[in-house]
């Protein structure tokens, strides 16, 4: 077989009955047979056989196809089992309802690939759900790999095999990206819009309703495929956030590591929104899906352009050594606007060292800008262009170079597009262009796209891609963090959570379990009376607060459940009575247990810590700042628990207003360590305790550097998994 | 009109429309999967049996009919 699958994949696929021969039958297999061939041209079925008929493919091609001598006059046969030599690849393309027969065939002949392209299944409802189950379970016994089913087919570009196995309209040129997509209509918008880029693909895979092969078993073989430098991904559902992680970050750090760029389209769980927690609200599928990605070492995009913007960058170009960018442009304008961008994206914008200044000075006119950007100036023809490259790609304090042109008249574009080719084939350093236009410029961006320089139509979009490319060094230089394991009691937080059903626990038992795992809470007790609370109160020191506990009223404040800075015992009193007074009015059938009753403690900055149980991604991690920056900006941070020390100190400096806690108009910096050291006990807790839906600690009150913090309030909420009967 | 006769007129409808000899055409026999029809062939079979029986069927529950033997029994209903 002209690859080795991984061995990794096949970890995943193993667990599954597949071994090294099945994943390699998809991707390159020695003969296929397609069983459902049409007569009917424009047809899927007659399409797709056109399409290893026309792409070249290196192996042997059956049609099977029942009732007919001949397809296109290649021999036809009834069934798979009249085919006498082995068969690697079955495509089927039969309609769904008779799928089921054509797999059991497949099983019989012993075919270790098949590739689904009929639609029909889990994506119409129950009757399609139920024979996606089957044809799942066919696959597993017999050891099948299966792509699809619903999906738009595989291509494999290589030319020891050269397999379309689509129904795209031409196969692509060979190239080193891999492209996997769960959407098989927006595959073929993406080969044509490579297509008129001249960008190749070295796999191309629809996976459609990835009920055999995932996307995880897919990544770990494009891992170690020799032919891929590059991995695109393009999602709309996750089902196993954690496993993606995992696989992810093996793929994308240490040996043989490789770039993955994705696209996930966003879907906003119907949950989120009804969430009575700010984590559950804030919190949604997308929110996380950022975060995750950004753990995993996936560069998230936005668009189509954006992932090949960046794609190209990271294939044929080695990788920068640093940030530090120079660009050479023949039109100021665009080199400012270039130096904004690249500054606003996080590049440095390189300083010339001296011998490369007079260099400069030497080759170009007194009226060129010999600083970054250097602008050879509008008259420039391609020997001021190669003057200026060469001597800024020999500046050691230059990492990267963008060539930027606009076609003036005198402007030999095709001559300085050869020019870059010439200087790019000697450089150890990663070179970008934007020739800037359309139609004057377009020969010129052929020359470069033929030599697999990344152009851009705009200076912006080349330092967009440059600085994602940043991203993938710093994730690759980023040393691999264990999770740390706070000391905690949890035989205590056990013993609460394990006797109490699904709901909110009251704040005393929810102030219990954050001590029971090592939390700085106050002193504070549940008292039932009036007395009792006096007493404490006196105990404890003033000023006190009291705050109302009732299963009735989540919001407190709203109701008048709170009364702060009481600074005596008849201000107790008081206020106990006006509390009982204003619940009762306000919630009518409140059944009110008592109130908690501690000490008040002084301002600080309010820090909000959250967690929640996803769906998809399991226990999950939510920080903030308080306040207007949780509810208005939904300035928050992510993470997937549990969590080391490095990863806490991420989610507290990536908040935007995270300049707040280190000292702003003369007020002292926070103790960021008592956040981490907080958000680190938070991970061990929901860890330690999945029936903990969603916490809220809303604020932690937090003093400046040394003096720690303490939580002034909390709100937990267990799902019904385990309960007490 | 019983069974085999409704049988035999099927299966020439069938050898007709799909171009496959008699022998290839069993009770069993798939329409798509053993048969080969492809979905215009599908609904030139349903118009060849209404014309062949003079009966005039529903066209969707005809359609969904997978089987030479199934087509005999949804037939028979309306010859019957």
């Amino acid at each position: 077989m002209a690859v080795q699958a991984s061995n990794q994949a096949l970890a995943g696929a193993a667990a599954r009955g597949l071994d090294k021969s099945a994943i390699e039958a998809v991707f390159s297999p020695r003969s296929v047979a397609v069983l459902g061939v049409t007569k009917s041209p424009g047809t899927v079925p007659y399409d797709i056989f056109h399409n290893i008929l026309g792409s070249s493919y290196t192996g042997v091609l059956y049609p099977v196809a029942p009732g007919k001598r001949s397809i296109d006059s290649v021999r036809a046969y009834r069934y798979l089992t009249d085919i006498d030599d082995q068969v690697d690849l079955a495509v089927l393309v039969f309609p769904a309802n008779v799928c089921e027969k054509a797999l059991e065939h497949c099983a019989a002949k012993g075919v270790k690939g098949v590739i689904i392209i009929s639609a029909g299944f889990r994506e119409v409802g129950p009757e399609g759900v139920s024979r996606e189950q089957r044809i799942k379970q066919i696959c597993r016994e017999n050891g099948i790999a299966m792509i699809g089913p619903n999906c738009l087919g595989v291509i494999n570009t290589d030319p020891a095999i050269s397999l379309n196995a689509s129904f795209a309209r031409k196969m692509p040129a060979e190239g080193r990206i891999a492209f996997l997509s769960q959407s098989g209509a927006l595959c073929t918008a993406v080969l044509d819009y490579a297509r008129g880029k001249g960008i190749g693909f070295s796999k191309f895979v629809s996976f459609g309703n990835k009920a055999g092969l995932t996307e995880m078993d897919l990544l770990e073989y494009l891992h170690d495929d020799e032919k891929t430098d590059v991995i695109l991904l393009y999602l709309e559902e996750l089902r196993n956030g954690r496993k993606l992680i995992e696989v992810a970050r093996r793929i994308t750090r240490g040996a043989g590591a490789k770039p993955i760029l994705a696209i996930k389209s966003g879907r906003t769980p119907q949950g989120a929104s009804a969430a009575a927690s700010h984590t559950g609200s804030l919190a949604g599928e997308d929110a996380i899906c950022e975060a995750v990605f950004r753990e995993a070492g996936i560069i998230r995009v936005a668009s189509i352009e954006e992932l090949f913007n960046t794609a190209i960058m990271l294939t044929n170009q080695p990788l920068p050594k640093g940030d530090r960018l120079a660009i050479v442009t023949n039109a100021g304008g665009p080199g400012v606007m270039a130096t904004d961008a690249a500054v606003r994206t996080g590049l440095s914008i390189a300083r010339f060292a001296p011998e490369t200044t007079a260099k400069l000075k030497a080759a170009l006119p007194a009226a060129a800008n010999i600083k970054n950007p250097v602008d050879v100036i509008g008259d420039a023809r391609c020997d001021r262009y190669m003057a200026a490259m060469e001597a800024v790609l020999a500046d050691d304090g230059v990492d990267q170079m963008l060539v930027i042109l606009t076609p003036q008249s005198m402007t030999d574009i095709d001559d300085i597009a050869r020019g870059v080719t010439r200087v790019h084939a000697r450089a150890d350093k990663p070179i970008a262009c934007s020739f800037m236009g359309a139609c004057d410029v377009a020969s010129g961006i052929e020359i470069l796209q033929a030599d697999n320089i990344p152009h851009y139509i705009l200076p912006e979009w080349a330092c967009k891609a440059m600085t994602d490319v940043q991203r993938v060094i710093k994730w690759r230089s980023q040393p691999e963090e264990q999770p740390q394991q706070m000391p905690a009691d949890r035989a205590a937080a056990e013993a609460i959570i394990d006797s109490l059903p699904a709901g909110y626990l009251r704040e005393d038992q929810a102030l219990a379990v954050l001590k029971a795992y090592g939390f700085s809470v106050p002193d504070y007790k549940l008292c039932r009376t009036a007395d009792e609370a006096v007493q404490f109160a006196d105990s404890i020191g003033y000023p006190a607060v009291l705050r109302i506990v009732s299963p009735q009223v989540v919001h407190k404040f709203d109701v008048k459940g709170v009364a702060l800075n009481l600074q005596s015992a008849q201000a107790v009193r008081d206020a106990y009575r006006d509390m009982m007074a204003a619940v009762r009015a306000k919630v009518k059938d409140a059944t009110i247990d008592g109130v908690i009753v501690r000490r008040m403690m002084p301002a600080g900055h309010e820090i909000i810590l959250g967690a929640k149980q996803d769906a998809v991604f399991g226990p999950t991690l939510m920080y903030g700042l308080g306040g207007l920056f949780v509810e208005v900006f939904k300035d928050v941070t992510f993470a997937l628990a549990p969590i080391g020390p490095d990863a806490a100190m991420r989610m507290i400096r990536d908040v935007k207003a995270h300049s707040l806690l280190e000292g702003a108009r003369g007020t002292p910096p926070a103790d960021v360590e008592a956040i981490c050291q907080s958000l680190l006990r938070l991970s061990r807790l929901v860890t330690d305790f999945p029936r903990i839906a969603e916490l809220d600690i809303n604020p932690l009150l937090v003093w400046p550097a040394g003096k720690g913090g303490a939580v002034a309030d909390v709100r937990i909420r267990l799902n019904g998994e385990n309960q007490p009967q | 009109m019983d069974s085999k006769e409704i049988q035999d007129r099927v299966v020439k409808v069938v050898c007709e429309v799909l171009g496959v000899d008699a022998g290839m055409v069993a009770p069993e026999s798939n329409f798509v999967f053993d048969l080969g029809a492809e979905s215009s062939q599908s609904i030139q079979l349903v118009a060849g049996f209404e014309e062949e029986f003079g009966i005039d069927m529903d066209n969707e529950a005809a359609l969904a009919v997978q089987t030479v033997g199934d087509a005999v029994t949804f037939i028979a209903k309306y010859v019957k």
